[in-house]
């Protein structure tokens, strides 16, 4: 009987779920790391998201109050202008718009609750638990995902019960609510961006000043002919104008395919600069501390 | 007994330390609590926010509206008659920073901080309001420099010109405190921007500052004509003037409601806010 037998099989049952190079075996061949793995620890990271976005009050009233307070007021003041104007309802633009501006003044809170997590050390946290290193952030556009949605069908409900109707069928229609989310999710990206690179909350909540431009200089706050000519051009082509005339086309009239390009290529654009700072930015917040 | 009463009165051991508290200035406590407010919005970004703000939603309102209203609007141009709002716009954004304040304050305890310091109790919610009144300040010179470079005047003298900065600083005042009340009651900083934009995008909205009531449906024309925005942008209008004569005029009908309506605000938020701070400092 030698001494070192004993401790032998002992220790390789405690080093039996270790590998080199870092990697921790979860389960049987799946590695922490493995895409296999990617979309569940992402829906439970959603999940949690999700959960605690519907109980914030802060959260609740600005998804759902303020769109479908806004939306009213809007239609009030300006819809018999627009349709004087334009001979057709201003509800077209006004409920594509409502909803972008709700998903996007979204992203603030988003990008707030990100910073409070680093600063209490939650995000350090999962990056010492054998977690996908994709989830976290996944989870956070997915969640943004489901918070535009839910609010577009927020203000679809109300813009309903104004007169809004779909004239181009079930598919459109389904096209049109997933619609605000493509440009909404790209400007979250953007938001988180910027706010894993700020020390202070008052940086992601200037970019309210951001959407309140892209909302006044929207073809779906006035009709395109409003504006001056000079202007005309910038309100044309900026991603929100393209994103309501595409929703426009999928509603009531109008062309679908180029819009939908456009707020496709434009949404990728912005996708495509933020996603390596965004990363980059992720893993030192997860790292400080 | 003349013993007895000299032993009672031996001094108190030495070892209890009870030198004498340093004389405090109320009026220096106040000013050192104001720029603690202020100095942070030079550097942390918050005022450069409130400028830019205040030119954007000019901008955003002018520029699309200019041909929809201005043909509807009574007055020689839609600046003169879009200003008023802008100015009440700024302001209320102005409050919302106001809110955000009072309210991280409160939840990180630095309010009940000064209760256990020689501060007189009213000192530091006499700095938070200087600080709102030093935003405010900022947003009416702001939001009226923006209103000049579109075209708005003051037609009606320096009188009245000055009337205007009173009254668009007595709503801001008005504002601010039921800012603060929000701030101070729901201590989560978050929830203050939403609570009080929602108000502030649908009066905002649904009020004259935009357009004359007549072009409101008629269902809607009584809460329009009389909500609160409405009668300030009556108030504030009047005090501006205009080149012709279809401003509403100066009289006590037209700013009598305006100016009740921020009397009113103020002694409701103060009641409150002596409700909210007794019910927490128990």
């Amino acid at each position: 009987m030698t001494p070192a037998a004993e401790p032998t099989g002992h220790l390789a049952a405690l080093q039996a779920p270790h590998a080199a190079g870092g990697r921790h075996r979860s389960h049987k061949q799946v590695w922490e790391n493995s895409p296999q793995r990617l979309a569940l620890q992402t829906w439970v990271l959603t999940a949690r998201i999700l959960r605690r976005w519907s109980r914030d009050p802060a959260t609740l009233v600005q998804s759902l109050v303020m769109p479908a307070g806004f939306l009213v007021a809007l239609d009030i003041v300006l819809g018999s202008g627009i349709e004087a104007v334009t001979g057709r309802s201003g509800l077209y633009g006004q409920v594509p718009l409502v909803a972008l501006v709700g998903g996007m003044t979204g992203a603030i809170i988003g990008a707030v609750n990100i910073m409070r997590e680093r600063e209490v050390g939650l995000l350090s946290r999962f990056w010492v638990l054998p977690v996908h290193r994709a989830a976290g952030l996944l989870a956070r556009l997915t969640a943004d995902l489901v918070r535009i949605v839910v609010i577009t069908l927020v203000v679809l409900c109300v813009g309903v019960a104004l007169g809004f109707r779909f004239e181009q069928g079930v598919p459109a229609a389904i096209a049109w609510v997933f619609m605000p989310a493509i440009f909404g999710v790209a400007l979250s990206a953007a938001v988180l961006t910027l706010a894993l690179y700020s020390s202070n909350t008052i940086v992601p909540q200037a970019t309210e000043i951001v959407i309140a431009l892209l909302m006044f200089f929207s073809i779906g706050f006035v009709p395109l002919d409003q504006y001056p000519g000079w202007l005309q051009p910038i309100v044309e082509h900026q991603p929100v104008s393209y994103t309501i005339e595409a929703m426009r086309g999928l509603s009531l009239e109008g062309p679908i395919a180029e819009p939908v390009i456009w707020t496709v290529v434009w949404s990728a654009g912005i996708a495509a600069v933020c996603a390596m700072p965004l990363m980059i930015g992720y893993r030192k917040a997860s790292k400080r501390g | 007994m003349i013993e007895h009463s000299i032993v009672s009165a031996a001094p108190r051991p030495a070892t209890v330390p009870h030198a004498a508290r340093p004389v405090v200035s109320t009026v220096q406590q106040w000013w050192v609590l104001t720029v603690r407010m202020i100095t942070p919005t030079l550097r942390n970004g918050e005022l450069a926010t409130q400028i830019i703000g205040s030119v954007v939603f000019t901008i955003g309102y002018y520029l699309p509206l200019k041909q929809l209203m201005g043909a509807v609007q009574p007055l020689s141009s839609y600046a003169q008659y879009l200003t008023p709002l802008i100015v009440l716009q700024a302001i209320w954004f102005a409050a919302i920073s106001a809110a955000f304040r009072s309210a991280t304050d409160s939840v990180q305890g630095i309010n009940r901080r000064f209760r256990a310091m020689p501060i007189a109790s009213l000192t530091p919610l006499a700095s938070r309001m200087t600080a709102s009144m030093y935003r405010c300040c900022v947003a009416l010179a702001v939001s009226v420099a923006c209103g000049y470079v579109i075209g708005f005047r003051f037609h009606n003298g320096i009188v009245y010109a000055a009337g205007f900065v009173a009254l668009a600083l007595l709503i801001g005042a008005a504002l601010a405190f039921i800012g603060d009340l929000i701030g101070i009651a729901t201590q989560n900083p978050e929830a203050t921007a939403p609570l009080m934009l929602v108000p502030q995008l649908t009066l905002g909205l649904a009020s004259v500052g935009l357009q004359p009531v007549q072009n409101f449906p008629d269902w809607i024309q009584g809460f329009v004509r009389n909500q609160p925005l409405s009668q300030w942008v009556y108030g504030l209008q009047a005090l501006a003037g205009d080149s012709t004569d279809k401003a509403p005029e100066v009289t006590w009908s037209v700013l009598a409601p305006g100016l009740a309506w921020a009397v009113g605000c103020i002694l409701v938020a103060v009641a409150l806010h002596a409700m909210v701070t007794r019910r927490r400092r128990r």
